[in-house]
């Protein structure tokens, strides 16, 4: 059940003839990882890879569209380590409702100008996903139809999932780390960890 | 009295021209109703009984999970991810386990496997016995609710008997399931497993709840007004219903046959025999039957599931402290709800990059401006109540 | 002694104070029993127990406490309500099911009042509640009342035709109007109506339970759409009001399909000086049975649709009951 690119050239990874043909239809790269087949286009392709991936390569179903913001500095959380290239990846996730083949169509925006036309003529599921999207992460939709706040009020100042938003409640009270843990039956009494970590007898 | 003649000649001849001019009322419904699963707010302009604008407006519940996670562990997390559907808890780990586990190549041992494969349906068993119980109830009919909350009972009680939670088991672990502690013993070398009798009591409640599935169905699906209030009512075409990622029961209602049980591989459903039960027409009463049955396959899967179950370790061999290597999966599941996915972006640190949660109500319920187009105030409750979403599966 | 209790009651004010305060105390005694019957036969049917610390294992002062609870709670209306309107409202609604008891014959002599009209007044003085609900929901200055109040005047009017025309049937055989004649009617034809008014009796339980506003027919209030539709806005006595106009409605419409079609307080085969006492015993046991199928249908079934409920009255309840009075005017001019 595990696949890795990493495997010799002999085993060709199940998914790759799909992967070839929709990377083929849209005009985009193929990348399979870990059983999730991605293939990335320009901005400009955006709408016409799904449009295309809609009409002709059976992918009806809108799963779900998001973004991922690379930076090299974050507030919250473990920075990326190597050297990332500063971007939005917008991500687009299709599937079709026969075979189950998923694709994720992705896209890198620029850090100061995260702007794209919207899909919602393509999927009217992307409506909303887009306004979450633009709320979280300050992505531009441009073409749609009603980009107000989904979850956060109208008043709200920021775009809470960039990796520069800091997380306040952390500002406020810095996490405590590990306080009077109760040694777990069968643990460890020094470190307090409990026997969830260690490899069980059969 | 003698009516003055002019007058009377007047009034027979004046023509009354009034213009029935009727202003349409915005009425909230909301976001404290009974009948809007949580916390959600519907903005419906109405024309007498009719409404023909009606906007949601959500998040109400957002708890921020996605930037949350982005500062937890794993095993932290999966006690946040439990909380996004609470009413189907322990089907919310298992993707999320597997997506962790995809990316740190591990290898789950069987038996673990088939243990989460049990939970799973019978989390699945529990979230549809409370739409059994709740539906009628929007409809007018309260009896249905105390046969379905009887039995859910029977199945919450065996999943606090073996994860310690009704609702928020917190059972997975990366590589496996939380084995349970033996009694007594001071040593970390203990017998862990399932406790005893649990795979018989579960057969037996298997039993009890096909019984009262049973008579749920007889209370209700020969009743003429039930059939009156859902047939035709909230029709949702395929076409529409994949456009805007509508899944899980909902989809299959309207006459899709996908369901992600039969092609993906988070669980082995693939050794098990069971049939994907699909609508007709798309109506409140499809998405009825089809949970209906989608409740009595969950038990036949059970029941091959505990007669299969082979014995093993419920854990693989996992570091101390677990860093999950460089890599991005997705991983998708057939929740009750719907497709539950989650895009996992990891860079060999203890929690996640990011991690995108891709709930299925935020998908059913982005329909409810089209389909409640036009619609009479009973239906949109009818409606409504038939997509069968929780607010924390929207909000997340 | 007792020549002189004849005495004084043959005055006409006197008999007039007793006869008004039995009604007085009849209403609220019938919606409590009533009420209590409702509460422990829904639990029987939903798998528990009801009522069950008032009173001792049985729970039977839980409505008594339930009055008094109603009774000291705070009287809120709401601001912009309108406060003669929102507090006649009950009173009306109260009033129309107290003044049916009039007519309803509990036994051989006892009755209030046998008016020769009594049908037509029963009918006539039941309407009038439409009139409290409508004020109900127009005067609590809320949306979900006014939808309630309009809900319910839409269904209340279209249910009074089949309740009226469902009735005729009934008189024709009887001959007259008079609710004690009916009776007598049926005492010496020897059966009682239901047997030939089967179609007429179903009609007038039908649209009995609509112009109570039960499930399946409670639109008006419709508990999980419009939180309580007219009652939305009341609490306290005048919410309690509502309530015990409901029970003692179900008592005094069930009264009188039990008088019209079941024989009223007459059972065959007991002689008449039993029937003196035992005939309100008799009238109530009927009326319990009509009471416990009206239980039975509220929990089973779910709520019509406005749109399905009205089509429910004009076309199908309204001409059964019109072939019915026909065919039992064509019967009673034949066979005489």
């Amino acid at each position: 059940m595990t696949s890795s690119p990493s495997e010799t050239e002999t085993t060709v990874h199940p998914l790759q003839e799909f992967a070839d043909a929709v990377a083929g239809g849209v005009g985009g790269e193929a990348e399979i990882a870990f059983d999730t087949v991605k293939v990335r286009v320009a901005p400009e392709q955006w709408v016409s890879a799904l449009t295309t991936a809609r009409d002709e390569l059976g992918l009806v179903f809108f799963s779900f569209l998001s973004a991922v913001d690379w930076s090299a500095e974050v507030e919250v959380g473990d920075p990326p380590g190597d050297e990332v290239e500063e971007r939005y990846e917008l991500l687009a996730a299709l599937g079709d409702i026969s075979a189950g083949h998923r694709v994720i169509f992705t896209t890198d925006l620029a850090k100061d100008s995260p702007v794209i036309p919207s899909v919602v003529d393509v999927f009217p599921g992307a409506n909303w996903h887009e306004r979450e999207a633009h709320e979280m992460f300050g992505i531009e939709f441009t073409g749609h139809p009603n980009l107000a706040n989904l979850y956060l009020p109208d008043s709200f100042i920021g775009n809470p999932l960039r990796k520069s938003y800091p997380l306040l409640s952390r500002e406020v009270k810095p996490w405590p780390g590990s306080v009077d843990v109760e040694v777990m039956p069968g643990g460890d009494e020094e470190t307090g960890e409990g026997p969830s970590e260690e490899n069980p007898e059969a | 009295m003698v009516l003055d003649q002019d007058l009377v000649r007047h009034l027979s001849e004046s023509s009354v021209s009034v213009e029935l001019e009727t202003e349409d009322m915005t009425l909230n419904i909301g976001p404290q109703h009974p009948s809007t699963h949580g916390v959600l707010r519907l903005v419906a302009r109405i024309d007498g009984e009719r409404a023909f604008d009606v906007q949601p407006v959500i998040g109400y519940m957002h708890r921020g999970y996605e930037k949350l996670s982005e500062v937890r562990t794993y095993p932290q997390i999966t006690t946040l991810v439990n909380r996004i559907d609470w009413v189907s808890g322990y089907a919310n780990e298992v993707p999320f386990i597997v997506a962790a586990e995809k990316l740190l190549e591990i290898e789950v041992p069987e038996r673990a496997q088939y243990i989460r494969l049990i939970l799973t349906e019978m989390a699945r068993i529990s979230s549809h016995l409370i739409f059994m119980a709740s539906y009628p109830l929007e409809l007018g009919a309260p009896t249905p609710l105390f046969f379905a909350l009887r039995e859910r009972e029977r199945v919450l009680d065996l999943l606090e008997g073996v994860t310690g939670g009704r609702f928020h088991p917190n059972f997975n672990r990366i590589g496996g399931v939380k084995p349970a502690y033996g009694s007594g013993s001071s040593t970390r070398k203990v017998i862990q497993d399932l406790p005893a009798g649990f795979l018989a009591e579960t057969r037996d409640a298997m039993d009890k709840v096909t019984v009262a599935v049973d008579e749920i169905n007889s209370l209700v699906a020969g009743n003429e007004i039930i059939l009156a209030r859902t047939k035709g009512v909230g029709v949702l075409p395929r076409e529409v219903a994949a456009s805007y990622g509508v899944s899980g029961p909902n989809l299959r209602a309207s006459g899709v046959g996908f369901d992600l049980r039969k092609v993906e591989d988070y669980l082995p459903y693939h050794l098990f025999d069971f049939e994907v039960p699909v609508g007709e027409n798309g109506d409140c009463w499809d998405r009825w039957h089809v949970r209906l049955l989608e409740i009595r396959q969950s038990v036949r899967i059970i029941q091959q599931a505990i007669d299969g179950i082979p014995s093993g370790p419920l854990q693989a061999k996992v570091p101390k402290v677990i860093k999950v290597p460089k890599g991005e999966t997705y991983v998708r599941a057939e929740n009750p709800k719907g497709e539950m996915g989650y895009y996992l972006v990891s860079n060999g640190g203890q929690g996640p990059y990011r991690l995108k949660i891709r709930s299925a109500s935020f998908s059913n319920i982005s329909i409810l401006p089209w389909i409640l187009e036009g619609v009479l105030i009973p239906d949109i409750i009818a409606i409504m109540g038939s997509l069968d979403f929780v607010l924390g599966d929207v909000d997340r | 002694m007792t020549s002189f209790l004849t005495d004084l009651f043959s005055n006409f004010w006197v008999s007039l104070a007793g006869k008004l305060l039995i009604v007085a105390l009849m209403i609220p005694l019938v919606g409590m029993v009533i009420g209590f019957a409702e509460m422990k036969l829904s639990a029987k049917m939903q798998a528990r127990v009801g009522p069950y610390f008032a009173g001792g294992r049985w729970g039977w002062a839980q409505l008594i406490a339930d009055g008094v609870k109603f009774f000291q709670k705070e009287d809120l209306i709401p601001a912009e309500a309108d406060r003669p309107v929102f507090k006649l409202a009950p009173v009306l609604v109260l009033v129309s099911t107290v003044a049916l008891l009039v007519v309803i014959p509990f036994g051989p002599d006892l009755i209030f009042r046998d008016l020769s009209v009594g049908v037509f007044y029963a009918l006539a003085i039941s309407s009038v509640s439409t009139i409290g609900i409508l004020m109900a929901g127009w005067s609590s200055a809320n949306k979900y009342s006014l939808m309630g109040g309009l809900r319910a005047a839409g269904q209340l009017i279209a249910y009074e035709l089949p309740l009226v025309l469902a009735v005729v049937g009934a008189v024709i055989l009887a001959g007259t109007m008079s609710m004690a004649g009916i009776v007598e009617a049926q005492i010496s034809a020897g059966y009682p109506f239901v047997i030939f008014q089967f179609v007429g009796f179903a009609v007038f339980l039908i649209a009995a339970l609509a112009e109570l506003t039960r499930i399946p027919f409670d639109m008006p209030i419709a508990e999980s759409e419009l939180v309580m539709g007219y009652l939305t806005e009341y609490s306290g006595f005048r919410f309690l009001f509502f309530f015990l106009a409901e029970f003692a409605n179900m008592f005094t419409l069930s009264a009188i399909a039990v008088t019209l079609f079941l024989g009223g307080w007459w059972l065959p085969g007991i002689p008449d000086n039993v029937l003196a006492y035992a005939g309100p015993v008799i009238l109530v046991a009927k009326v319990f049975v009509l009471v416990f199928i009206m239980i039975w249908f509220r929990w089973t079934f779910p709520r019509f649709r406005e749109d399905q409920l009205q089509s429910l009255a004009w076309k199908v309840l309204v001409p059964l009951a019109l072939a019915n009075i026909a065919i039992t005017a064509v019967f009673k001019v034949v066979l005489g």
